[in-house]
């Protein structure tokens, strides 16, 4: 139990700390909080090593600055992932070898890598820490020497102070682990032909996605309804059919185009929107308002058919009192019906010809 | 100048035909003929009829092609929504054999071919680049200097810009300029470009979503000082006309900003009889600013 704490304490201060390094300005106060003393000795030593190969002619240190500058590299990093031992070696070892260190190019990358090795390493003891489920006491001591040696007293007060002004996650205790049972996508549940369906329909750029979420961030209908075209376009491609087409939200769309201009991939989100519509009402999930507009179609021609005051409306303003089209045609209506019948429409939304309602 | 085929659809003839009144005088005066097509139908609503069977709503939006096909001209049409069906199917069509060979298939029964060999056009696009800035400004007799227009461009009038390619769809101008031609000020609003609620079928399947977006559309045209606003679609215009009234009845908020469609808006600013334009049909009184145009009127002496 109380090795399950130690790790959980461990867990959400470095989980907030990563959180908080997605916000811009405390991740760029972490950087050089916990990296400008090595870059500080980074530069006096390179003054120093001016100053010795100014006395000495530098003929042989050259040489052999050539030959360590990439292997040092990986010692730095090395370094990171280590950080019980760099203690030491921060002081000693690469002081020595960061003598010799030339080109300053190649010390940027150095210093703005080592954020993300520091960032990946509790996630890996989080994992093991987790798997193991009964841990000895030894265990223990090593988990919690290894979080918390690398913390350095300034970084650790960077972490304290960002962590006042994050809310705090209500019952801290668990809520970092997501029930695996709950969330877990089984072979069964995946229709692998599913995307490829999309695409047969005439949507191939769905495959391009890469899950960036501009769609849903520019969506208007996103921001007040639970539709995310994002998730939708995800479960598309993970072949996730039945949820897909049992998504009423896709209904919310108001076909704006904003996802569909914005989008980097050049997905033609709105055909895809479309398409799974088009699914769902082959299917039967259509509304009844929808049907609706279908029938006035069917039986005049119009989604809005005309009413008697617009016919006295446009008669006052000198128009036909009927506009010259199906409503003044019937030859042409019956064109519609025809079509209609052919493409199955009528059937589709369950037209009765004879009562001229919806079964 | 070219003729056009002219495309009326559902909502502007059936619901407001000062709109279609005023686009048939204007053209007139502008030297272009807007000819009848005859037995047109329903664009079909891209809403049902895209969302419910895609062959469905290509076979009907083809079969209104081929009725301008026969007459030899481009399209015009005044409603995005009829635009967009008509443009893209157009599109779409032009582009992929298949779905054209399935179409003629469908067509064939009722004596129909569709071919592609014309364009599919917007109204305000038209009066941009085919009548021009300067034609529209000498024809203003009533300048309508002072009135300030929250402009509605609507969504299928400029995107897919992929595919359309009028106007860049997060900033365009070319409604600025057509309104500001008038006299009046285009206003700078909030989320300009957002959807007024009505499109892809979300109007009539849930109401309170679409009115959702309305208001937000009509609270930031308020915060921007909005007289009236101005609008290139009948769908929209009827989202803002009676989704005004719609969101009083449930929430209880008043805004009362006129509507005008681009039509009547330019019929006012060419002195037409506002009864010819059937604004004092509409939901919402535009009285005010007709009032303030009067205001104008005597300000200037009507010139």
């Amino acid at each position: 139990m109380n090795f399950i704490c130690v790790i959980k304490k461990v867990t959400v201060d470095k989980i907030s700390a990563r959180y908080i390094c997605t916000d811009h300005q405390p991740r760029y106060e972490n950087y050089k909080f916990s990296r400008r003393p090595v870059t500080k000795g980074v530069k006096k030593m390179r003054s120093l090593k001016k100053l010795k190969n100014f006395l000495t002619g530098g003929e042989a240190e050259k040489e052999e600055d050539e030959n360590k500058s990439e292997s040092e590299m990986s010692e730095i990093v090395e370094e990171e992932r280590k950080p019980v031992e760099s203690e030491t070696k921060q002081q000693t070892v690469p002081a020595v070898e960061e003598v010799k260190k030339e080109p300053v190019v190649e010390e940027k990358p150095a210093i703005e890598e080592t954020p993300v090795v520091e960032e990946a390493e509790p996630v890996v003891e989080e994992e093991t820490a987790i798997d193991e489920v009964e841990p000895v006491a030894e265990t223990e001591t090593a988990v919690e020497e290894n979080v918390e040696e690398p913390a350095a007293p300034k970084e650790a007060e960077v972490i304290e102070k960002t962590k006042k002004d994050e809310p705090k996650p209500k019952g801290s205790g668990s809520m970092s682990l997501l029930n695996k049972e709950e969330n877990l996508i089984r072979a069964e549940e995946v229709e692998p032909g599913f995307k490829q369906e999309i695409i047969d329909a005439g949507a191939e750029t769905v495959a391009l996605c890469y899950q960036c979420g501009t769609c849903t961030g520019s969506c208007p209908s996103g921001k007040r309804t639970p539709y995310r075209i994002r998730n939708i376009i995800r479960k598309s491609l993970m072949g996730l059919k039945t949820e897909v087409l049992n998504d009423e939200t896709i209904w919310e769309c108001v076909t704006c185009y904003a996802c569909q201009e914005r989008c980097p991939r050049g997905v033609a989100i709105v055909d895809v929107v479309k398409i799974i519509r088009n699914m769902q009402s082959k299917a039967g999930k259509m509304a009844q308002a929808h049907k609706m507009t279908g029938v006035f179609v069917l039986k005049t021609g119009h989604g809005v058919p005309i009413n008697d005051a617009t016919m006295t409306l446009r008669k006052r303003v000198g128009l036909n009192e009927l506009p010259p089209t199906t409503h003044e045609y019937p030859e042409a209506l019956e064109e519609v019906r025809t079509i209609l019948k052919k493409t199955g429409f009528d059937s589709l939304i369950g037209y009765n010809w004879e009562t001229g309602e919806i079964e | 100048m070219a003729d056009f085929a002219y495309f009326l659809g559902c909502i502007m003839n059936n619901r407001y035909p000062g709109i279609e009144k005023a686009s048939r005088v204007m053209f007139e005066k502008f030297g272009i003929t807007l000819n009848d097509m005859e037995g047109a139908s329903c664009c079909p609503a891209p809403g049902v009829f895209g969302s419910f069977d895609k062959t469905s709503w290509l076979s009907i939006a083809a079969r209104n092609i081929t009725i301008a096909e026969d007459m030899g001209m481009d399209i015009m049409t005044e409603c995005n929504g009829c635009f967009g069906t008509l443009f893209e199917t157009n599109h779409e069509l032009a582009h992929d054999e298949a779905a054209k060979e399935k179409v003629n298939e469908i067509l064939s029964e009722v004596g129909r071919e569709y071919k592609g060999d014309i364009k599919v056009r917007h109204f305000a696009e038209v009066l941009y680049n085919d009548v021009g800035l300067d034609q529209i400004a000498a024809a203003v007799t009533s300048p309508l200097d002072g009135l300030n227009i929250a402009v509605h461009y609507g969504c299928h009038f400029l995107r897919p810009t992929a595919d359309i390619g009028i106007d860049n769809a997060e900033k365009p101008t070319i409604l600025d300029e057509i309104v500001e031609a008038t006299g009046a000020k285009s206003v700078d609003y909030r989320d300009k470009m957002q959807c007024c609620g009505a499109g892809g079928g979300v109007r009539s399947r849930d109401l309170d979503v679409a009115l959702d977006y309305t208001k937000d559309k009509l609270t930031n045209m308020e915060a921007a000082g909005a007289d009236a606003i101005v609008n290139v679609c009948p769908f929209c215009h009827l989202q803002f006309d009676v989704g005004q009234t719609e969101i009083k009845k449930k929430t209880g908020d008043e805004f009362n900003i006129p509507v005008f469609h681009l039509a009547q808006f330019l019929g006012l600013a060419m002195g037409f009889n506002p009864e010819d334009l059937t604004v004092d049909v509409h939901q919402i009184a535009v009285d005010s600013a007709l009032e303030q145009i009067q205001k104008l009127d005597e300000i200037t002496g009507g010139e």
